[in-house]
């Protein structure tokens, strides 16, 4: 016999084969266009002679080159290194803060606690489209004078603007995961000689490490695939907009942008092909007999 | 090594919000004592206990380490070491850390922190263990890293919190036995949170037993298993549990249901004295024989028998809905619905008062 937790259930392949039928025009998609990125032309059905495989096009995006004729050049790489500013600076921001936040929302008692729980749920169910106007006008105000700032600042408030979108939610999961901690560990740490905040970062921390590696990632992937905040304030390019900028263009050669695109992917593929594990994985603690 | 701390509190009140936890506790804790705080779950003990160790502000009230009044001080500088019922080991440290981890707050030196973590596992015998992780520890051995951990400080107050409550009932015996001597050799006052009477009665120098946030009575084991103050502290105390019935004073005798026995010698006065006329009766299992011929007692019906190995006991049908369990030596037989008289031993017959529910002796 085997243990109970890993006797298989009776309707599970029920439940996979539905799975991947409901999935399975989004798989055949992803599916085509990364095929078609190693193809020399658009793969737009399953006819195996439509397929000539060519790596030309990923050669073409590295050299920034858009179209296989004429010599229009984009750096692909700053505009990677502009994706990975962007979204690691959210990414930083989010999970610096939700940490900061959750913490005090799951375990100290002050003024406006629950006002402030109730207007992060409201503030999340906002889109961050409907915020834009707002969001545009202060960046008018706070723009800098000196041209030599421009673009610096535009890095600077996107990232500030595209985190404090994602801060609501991921504080309210940071606080959930503060929640499962018992009292007992913060209280032992206090009497043993700790200030709150080394409780925080010695204690509490490494106990829900699975949860700010969520909180990050999360954050990682709003800023790597934001399009309308980064079209909106980033002077620069990221991969969102120089795909969008260059998907109608009439010089661009699709398989090209088809390669574009997988890169663009790429950080969300791995993601959820390594992340259930990460998030799953808990310390093991509590009491046994 | 350690320094001499009593702990003194005085009108003790906790409050969650209109919820009273603690209320007007007052407590003396010698030093170098093993003070047992005795009561059912939800009583008060872990509240109280972390009252004393400073995680708990009292609402009102004062707590003195000897003659400090320590009521303010935060609980880092009260020098206690608390071991919690769950342990509350860090899952992310290694035991060595775990232990040392007080140590490093205090910024001792890593010689000093390397000497002071071995020597204490030592003590506990986990020596062996200092490498591995908390969860790859079986519960006992989880448990002496937990005292390992409030010891290596050299608080000098030790806080107990259920600390066996996790183990199994062999391994329990065995921890009890050895806790009790260390606390001894270390000489370290010790307030000891617990559930389990028989767990108190063995280890503790002094008793108090606490219901509702209300300290009932604190005494040595003998006093407060023989002279219960209240029905809660008898009815608490002892395994099973001592028998109550409810019973009328005639004169010089006590009427149980159809029976008639004499007022206890020790009784006669105080009832005199009070004009009591309604008492409940109170005899231990252990303190009563079962006769089958003609004797003054509590006459009764046989209603089922459990041997136990060298004796029984006896569940007797004083009244169709009144039992009271006594045991018997292991040879004797019963059969069901048997007519018997049980002649409890008069000496070791506690009366209470049917009303405020405290024991005779105890009124003024
Ligand atoms: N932080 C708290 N907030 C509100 N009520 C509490 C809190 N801690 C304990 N209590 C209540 O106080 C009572 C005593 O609790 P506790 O001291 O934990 O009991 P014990 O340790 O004796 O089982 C219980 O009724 C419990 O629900
Ligand atoms: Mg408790």
């Amino acid at each position: 016999m085997r243990d109970v937790e890993t006797r298989p259930r009776r309707n599970e392949w029920f439940i996979i084969a539905a799975i991947i039928l409901v999935s399975l025009p989004l798989i055949l998609g992803f599916f085509l266009l990364i095929l078609s990125s190693f193809s020399e032309d658009m793969i737009t059905n399953l006819s195996p002679s439509s397929f000539r495989p060519t790596i030309e096009n990923w050669i073409n995006v590295f050299q920034g080159k858009l179209a296989i004729t004429g010599g229009i050049r984009q750096n692909i790489l700053k505009i990677t290194f502009n994706t990975l500013i962007v979204a690691l600076g959210v990414s930083g921001i989010v999970t610096l803060i939700s940490t900061l936040a959750g913490y005090s929302l799951s375990r100290m008692k002050f003024q406006g606690r629950k006002l402030m729980m109730l207007l992060l749920l409201m503030l999340h169910a906002f889109p961050g489209v409907a915020l834009i106007v707002g969001v545009y006008l202060f960046y008018r105000l706070t723009f800098p004078q000196d041209p030599s700032m421009v673009r610096l600042y535009s890095f600077f408030y996107v990232v500030l603007a595209r985190a404090a979108l994602e801060i609501p939610m991921s504080v309210w999961l940071m606080k959930g995961f503060f929640d499962t901690i018992p009292w007992e560990f913060e209280w032992s740490g206090i009497i043993d000689g700790a200030s709150r905040i080394k409780v925080w970062w010695k204690i509490m921390l490494p106990l829900i490490k699975p949860g700010i590696l969520a909180v990050a990632l999360f954050g990682f992937l709003a800023g790597w695939q934001d399009l309308i905040y980064v079209r909106t304030f980033l002077i620069d390019k990221t991969l969102a907009t120089f795909i969008e900028a260059n998907i109608e263009a009439e010089y661009s050669h699709m398989p090209l942008i088809a390669a574009a695109g997988t890169l663009y992917l790429l950080p969300t593929i791995i993601f959820f092909l390594t992340a259930q594990q990460l998030l799953l994985q808990g310390y093991s603690g509590g009491i046994k007999g | 090594m350690m320094g001499m701390v009593g702990i003194t509190l005085e009108e003790i009140t906790k409050k969650f919000g209109n919820f009273t936890a603690l209320n007007k506790i007052n407590l003396k804790i010698e030093d170098k004592e093993f003070m047992a705080l005795l009561g059912p779950s939800g009583s008060g003990k872990s509240t109280l206990l972390y009252t004393i160790a400073g995680i708990y502000k009292p609402s009102s009230g004062k707590i003195y380490f000897n003659d400090k009044d320590v009521t303010e001080t935060p609980p880092k500088d009260r020098n206690v070491g608390l071991v919690f019922q769950n342990w509350a080991l860090y899952p992310h440290m290694r035991v060595f850390k775990n232990i040392a981890f007080p140590l490093e707050l205090k910024k001792s030196s890593r010689n000093e922190i390397e000497k002071k973590v071995r020597e204490v596992a030592k003590m506990l015998h986990i020596d062996h263990l200092l490498d591995r992780y908390p969860w790859q520890l079986s519960g006992g051995q989880q448990q002496r890293v937990a005292i390992a951990r409030a010891l290596v400080k050299e608080p000098d107050v030790l806080l107990l919190d259920e600390p066996l409550s996790n183990l199994d009932a062999l391994l329990r015996l065995e921890v009890r036995a050895e806790l009790k001597r260390l606390q001894k050799e270390l000489g370290i006052t010790t307030i000891y949170v617990t559930h389990d009477q028989a767990e108190a009665l063995a280890m503790a120098d002094r008793i108090a037993i606490i219901r509702e946030g209300k300290i009932l009575q604190v005494g040595d084991p003998d006093e407060v298993y023989y002279k219960p103050m209240y029905k809660f502290v008898a009815g608490f105390l002892g395994s099973p549990p001592m028998n109550f019935i409810h019973a009328e004073v005639e004169g010089g005798n006590i009427r149980i249901y159809q029976s008639k026995i004499s007022v206890p010698k020790q009784y006669r006065e105080i009832i005199k004295r009070l004009e009591i006329t309604e008492v409940l009766f109170g005899f231990r299992p252990h303190d009563a024989e079962i006769i089958r011929g003609e004797r003054e007692g509590i006459k009764g019906e046989v209603y089922s028998f459990e041997p136990l190995g060298r004796e029984q006991i006896v569940t007797i049908a004083v009244n169709s809905d009144v039992f009271v369990k006594v045991f018997a030596p292991e040879g004797e037989h019963f059969s069901f619905g048997e007519k018997v008289t049980i002649v409890p031993n008069e000496e070791r017959v506690i009366l209470f008062d049917k009303k405020t529910e405290k024991a005779l002796e105890y009124f003024p």
